[in-house]
């Protein structure tokens, strides 16, 4: 092989390669793709024994829904879930990230992980790059020192709070959280509460809709809700269903064979170099 | 459309105090943060520590004012261990100001250094946006302190008791949080002296009410009601 | 303060969407009742349809504030047309109207996007489509406002219209009979609120045909 005239894939990090570019592009009046926003509903909540978190399951990318079922609730640790709003791939690199250096770090110390560990993880990522990484997570989990949940914003700020909301059904769901929370729910309660909260920003926030994702964090245990609450089935359906009138024509067809297969034969060393 | 300024970086418009007294020092703070118009937080502990005998009040941004203080409590660690003893006030207050004015280019926080060290007792180091250092009496911070400028020239006094000094800082923040839309929610303080530290908690609905200030209502009905009683006529 | 003036704008988007279908002796012209601006839902019951004359029937999204003066001038000049003829305006005649009223406001226009519907002086249903500054169109089918790119393929594929450059001229209605264009218009409803964040709530569709008048609703998704 010649010295090193390769391009070799960065071994970690952004590639800021095209940044100065893309500015000037930008400045001559380009116009910038769209990336795919999840404008979100999530939720957590401390209940009697653990902690809760929900998210409804709409991605859009401007006014047109992406995906009307997606996964919103991140796995981070089998103790530890983190719900996330902003941009989609942000939000599962830096989670993805996040969870692969929590299981390193559980197996070097052998030991569950903590919540206080994924925060500190989280925010050091997001207050490198300034906000420009938009992640918007609820974080929540039981470790050895009982259930916590936080929330972390693209800047890399952190609120412990016994609940929380984010995204931008995060308005309609605080309003659901202001009036009914209070401290010692059972589970029960918990997670009817925080359904609410979730279906007040599906109903009220554009950016958010379709079915409703729970997740209840015990000492333990894990109960992962997929779709708990299904309120927005398609209204109409036909009776008689739709086909396609005509299928494209084919107009003419004409068959070329495979060039003969070529024999290689070998000499020398296979592994010899020339 | 309006513009809740949803996507702004969280700050903490604030109002964050230090005064010392005969035998320490008193940090006190509101517990509002907010993103834009939006309270993101309203009982956030602005106070934060740093090893057993320092605190910190933080103000601006959220993100900002975090890592510094998390740099800061991580560096006074390894210095009480290869010191073996407590950190001075004015050697956490200096690292602080060391990041401060390292990185003034990217920092947006403004902080309030307080504590109690057996060299030179109760302490308040000011450090502004730029990363200057004053060490002061008194000091205050955020947006909420141009309302109490004034008010702290004329009520703070040298040797104050514990009792006397705390009431100064809870008629402060609260002075502010009535004046200051920035600020809001709870007043929180931290007593630093030879004892040790206490935490004190003081919820919005218990503070003193200012100038034309409502009491607390449970539902804004009942305000609704009492006005209802003497109706007045609707025009167009 | 200097910001948000900077930053102000004659106009806002209230979403929404408009379909109409026009058969050999029906129109069928419908619209989702939701109105919206951002990521808010304002309501979701707001008709988007207005009926101009006898057999005039107008659907538009856009800027509502836009839309209402739009309709409140059309409505007067009608009530002047028929003080002036002793009769109402036939729909094609009303289609000029409409495209003369929004050329009118070319360099300021009335951010609104609507479709026509009606009965023609034969009794024969017409659509026409237009933009904001006044072209138009006469069409078998449309569709305008947010969902429109959602509807407007589907449309094609299930009503294929002949060319306006055929020589001799075709007629653009569709062969459905007026049940099958009504549960066209609710399937493409149906789907266009499964993917666009502003069509939703409710679906209303008026019916012309030499009965007269129909008015029918049908619920949408509410998210």
């Amino acid at each position: 092989m010649t010295n090193g005239a390769f391009e070799v894939p960065a071994k970690g990090g952004f590639s800021f390669d095209n940044c100065k570019r893309n500015e000037m592009l930008l400045n001559k009046g380009l116009k910038a793709p769209g990336f795919l926003k999840t404008g979100t509903t999530i939720v957590g909540l401390v209940y009697q024994d653990g902690v809760i978190l929900g998210a409804d399951t709409r991605a859009t990318e401007g006014p047109i829904v992406a995906d009307k079922n997606c996964e919103k609730i991140h796995y981070m640790a089998p103790n530890i879930y983190c719900c996330g709003a902003g941009t989609a791939a942000d939000t599962e690199a830096v989670t993805d990230m996040v969870s692969s250096q929590l299981k390193l770090h559980r197996y070097h110390t052998g030991r569950e992980s903590r919540v206080i560990t994924a925060l500190t993880l989280l925010k050091s990522h997001l207050f490198r790059y300034q906000g420009h990484v938009s992640a918007a997570l609820v974080l929540g989990g039981v470790d050895v020192s009982g259930p916590h949940l936080h929330t972390i914003y693209p800047h890399g700020s952190t609120d412990t709070l016994p609940f929380a909301t984010m995204g931008s059904g995060s308005l309609a769901a605080m309003s659901v959280f202001e009036s009914k929370y209070r401290e010692g729910l059972t589970r029960d309660e918990g997670v009817k509460i925080v359904c609410e909260a979730i279906a007040s920003g599906i109903f009220n926030d554009l950016g958010s809709g379709s079915n409703v994702d729970v997740c209840v964090i015990t000492k333990g245990n894990v109960e992962y809700l997929r779709n708990h609450v299904q309120p927005n089935p398609r209204t109409y359906t036909s009776a008689k269903g739709y086909t396609f009138s005509k299928p494209t024509e084919v107009l003419s067809t004409k068959v070329t064979a495979l060039a003969q297969r070529a024999v290689v034969t070998e000499r020398g060393d296979a592994m010899e170099e020339e | 459309m309006e513009d809740l300024g949803l996507n702004a970086p969280h700050s903490m418009g604030t109002t964050i105090i230090g005064v010392t007294y005969k035998d320490g020092v008193i940090l006190g703070a509101d517990s509002r943060t907010s993103t834009g118009v939006y309270v993101a937080n309203r009982a956030s502990d602005k106070i934060t520590q740093l090893t057993d005998n320092v605190y910190v009040c933080r103000s601006g941004s959220a993100a900002d004012s975090q890592i510094v203080s998390d740099y800061v409590r991580y560096f006074l660690h390894q210095h009480t261990i290869q010191l073996g003893q407590p950190a001075t006030v004015k050697v956490a207050a200096n690292l602080v100001r060391l990041l401060a004015y390292g990185n003034k280019d990217t920092l947006q926080t403004g902080m309030i250094v307080g504590g109690w060290d057996k060299y030179e007792g109760g302490k308040i180091y000011g450090i502004p946006l730029g990363g200057t250092i004053i060490e002061q009496p008194f000091s205050i911070g955020g947006s909420g302190s141009s309302y109490l400028y004034g008010f702290l020239d004329q009520a703070w006094k040298d040797g104050m008791s514990k009792d006397e000094a705390e009431e100064l800082v809870k008629k402060a923040v609260s002075l502010a949080i009535a004046r200051d839309g920035a600020s809001g929610g709870v007043v929180r303080t931290v007593i630093i002296n030879e004892e040790g530290v206490t935490r004190n908690f003081y919820p919005g609905d218990q503070l003193p009410l200012w100038h034309e200030e409502l009491e607390p209502q449970n539902s804004l009905l009942d305000i609704w009601g009492a006005a209802a009683a003497s109706p007045v006529p609707m025009t167009e | 303060m200097t910001k948000e003036h900077a930053n102000w704008s004659p106009y806002d988007f209230n979403g929404g969407t408009c379909v109409a279908v026009a058969g050999a002796d029906y129109c069928v012209i419908a619209a989702d009742t939701r109105m919206s601006t951002g990521y808010n839902i304002l309501t979701r019951d707001y008709s988007k349809i207005c009926k101009l004359a006898e057999k005039s029937v107008l659907a538009s999204s856009g800027f509502q504030a836009d839309v209402r003066a739009l309709q409140k001038h059309l409505d007067a000049r009608h009530l002047i047309y028929q003080h002036q003829h002793n009769k109402q305006m036939s729909c094609p005649a009303m289609a000029q109207l409409l495209s003369n009223t929004l050329y009118y406001k070319r360099f300021f226009p009335y951010y609104a996007f609507n479709v026509l519907g009606g009965l023609d002086n034969e009794g024969k249903g017409c659509v026409f489509t237009y933009d904001a500054v006044g072209s138009y169109e006469k069409v078998g089918y449309s569709s305008q406002g947010s969902g429109a790119k959602l509807i407007m393929p589907f449309l094609d594929n299930q009503l294929k219209s002949p060319s306006p450059l055929l020589i001799p001229a075709q007629d653009a209605v569709t062969p459905l009979s007026e049940s099958e264009a009504i549960d066209l218009v609710r399937t493409a409803f149906a789907s266009a609120t499964e993917r666009d964040i502003y069509t939703g709530d409710k679906l209303e569709i008026l019916v012309l045909n030499k009965e007269g008048l129909r008015r029918e609703y049908m619920e949408l998704r509410l998210d």
